[in-house]
């Protein structure tokens, strides 16, 4: 007689929706609005740079990249394993796994008007302009405004209002 | 069915030898309404068996109430048996109580009892009809409750602990599932949420409930970031983040519940793992990919 636990069994399923991947992106988004790229870079389309693994947060980028623009310009996602020297951007994002790089990333990149951004701990004192970091569960960015002046970018004081400044 | 019938058959024949001995007027209208019933015409019998009940000779024997409770079960079955609030089945239940009331023997006793338990069913029929078709968690519940009424007078030993349990589960999950395709429906968030309420008062480490508490406050979550623009400010991914962090924890610890009485669970594994993304702590998340991986469960 009783049969309600057909009903109960048929639904709910977690979504596998990568919150984080979001919220990176509409970062990375943000980041744009407070940094002004060299005049070379300000042509063509406006590329971000992916090293290392995180398959969501490509997926995500491309979403973005399809349906926002920096200025007039049409936002491009590139994405390697490791870092290939050749590809020319505005933002490289350095992700966990590549996080040994960032120093010769950075050292490759000075003046080239390129915005590093990286998530791993100490990532700005290696060179990283940014640098995402976890606090009280929430994640939270470092800000180092010599390394973005070093790497070619006019910066944006206000910017350093919202993040946690290394410098 | 054929039971039913078996019980009707059983009973015309005890009707008819139990009234041989009464008033001659009154034992033909019973053994009409009798015969009538037999002949499958119930509407044929009714005036008969309700000019019975009035009379004062038969009005207190309560084969003319058990008798009645029949017919009108007949008439019911063809027209009302799917109606939420039907006027025969209320005569049907009122009749057996008067037949109960008069001290049945255990024949006429059983009887009722079985025409109770036919009638339970019905209503369990109409709440599940109810939850699953037509989403009225009000109806259905009256319906159920009316259920659980019926079969509590037939059977007053039962005990309802788990099917409560098994009802209100059903309806946690049919509203939560509204919800979390609809994080708009709030209605739909109130409902699940009490009936779950109710369900954790009878057993609170139920593990359907917990987990659907919990994906309710995960998938809240998650389509709160699902709905944040890629132009917000910073302040508002801010408090986005402030937000989903609560509900993340929330749904945690619903989630752990199911996972500490069986760590095996795929849906409680899976949960916990994206809980943990979203709470942006890498080694408990590391720690579910792994369990994840032994136990064969797709991430991503």
């Amino acid at each position: 007689m009783f049969l309600f636990c057909l009903i109960s069994l048929r639904f709910q399923q977690p979504s596998n929706f990568d919150t984080n991947a979001k919220i990176k992106a509409v970062f990375l988004y943000n980041f744009t609005r407070y940094f002004e790229w060299p005049d070379k870079k300000k042509t063509g389309n406006f590329i971000v740079y992916i090293v290392g693994k995180n398959d969501n947060l490509v997926t995500e980028l491309k979403n973005l990249a399809s349906k926002k623009k920096v200025g007039t310009q049409d936002i491009e996602v590139k994405h390697t394993a490791t870092f290939d020297p050749t590809v020319s951007s505005q933002i490289i994002y350095l992700l966990p796994d590549v996080s040994s790089a960032v120093k010769d990333v950075a050292s490759k990149n000075k003046s080239k008007g390129t915005l590093l951004v990286a998530e791993n701990a100490g990532a700005c004192k290696s060179g990283s302009s940014i640098n995402f970091l976890v606090i009280e569960n929430k994640l939270k960015f470092e800000y180092s405004k010599s390394n973005a002046v070093k790497a070619g970018l006019k910066t944006n004081d206000d910017f350093k209002a919202l993040a946690i400044n290394v410098d | 069915m054929n039971r039913l019938r078996f019980i009707l058959k059983n009973l015309c024949l005890t009707l008819l030898l139990g009234v041989a001995a009464g008033g001659f007027a009154q034992i033909d209208k019973l053994n009409r309404a009798q015969q009538l019933l037999q002949a499958r015409t119930p509407e044929l019998a009714q005036p008969a068996i309700d000019s019975v009940i009035k009379n004062s000779e038969t009005k207190s024997d309560p084969v003319s109430w058990t008798t009645r409770a029949y017919i009108y079960f007949e008439i019911y079955k063809k027209a009302e048996k799917q109606k939420l609030n039907s006027a025969l089945r209320d005569t049907i239940i009122s009749s057996i109580k008067t037949s109960n009331a008069l001290k049945p023997d255990n024949d006429y006793k059983n009887n009722n009892n079985k025409l109770l338990v036919s009638l339970s069913t019905h209503y369990y029929n109409i709440a599940k009809t109810l939850l699953q078709d037509s989403l009225n968690d009000v109806r259905s519940q009256q319906a159920y409750n009316s259920c659980k009424e019926l079969y509590l007078l037939a059977k007053p030993d039962t005990n309802f602990v788990a099917r409560d349990i098994e009802y209100y589960v059903a309806v946690g999950s049919v509203f939560s599932n509204i919800f979390n395709n609809d994080n708009k429906n709030t209605k739909a968030h109130d409902i699940a949420k009490i009936a779950h309420l109710k369900v954790f008062d009878l057993q609170p480490d139920n593990a359907p409930a917990n987990m659907n508490m919990g994906l309710m406050y995960l998938n809240q979550g998650i389509n709160l970031v699902k709905s944040l623009d890629y132009g917000a400010d910073l302040s508002q991914i801010d408090a986005i983040q402030e937000n989903i962090v609560k509900l993340a924890k929330q749904s945690e610890q619903f989630i752990l519940k199911v996972y500490r009485k069986d760590n095996k669970n795929p849906k409680a594994v899976q949960a916990l793992y994206y809980i943990y993304r979203m709470l942006n702590d890498a080694a408990k998340q590391e720690e579910f990919q792994k369990k994840s991986k032994e136990l064969n469960i797709k991430l991503d």
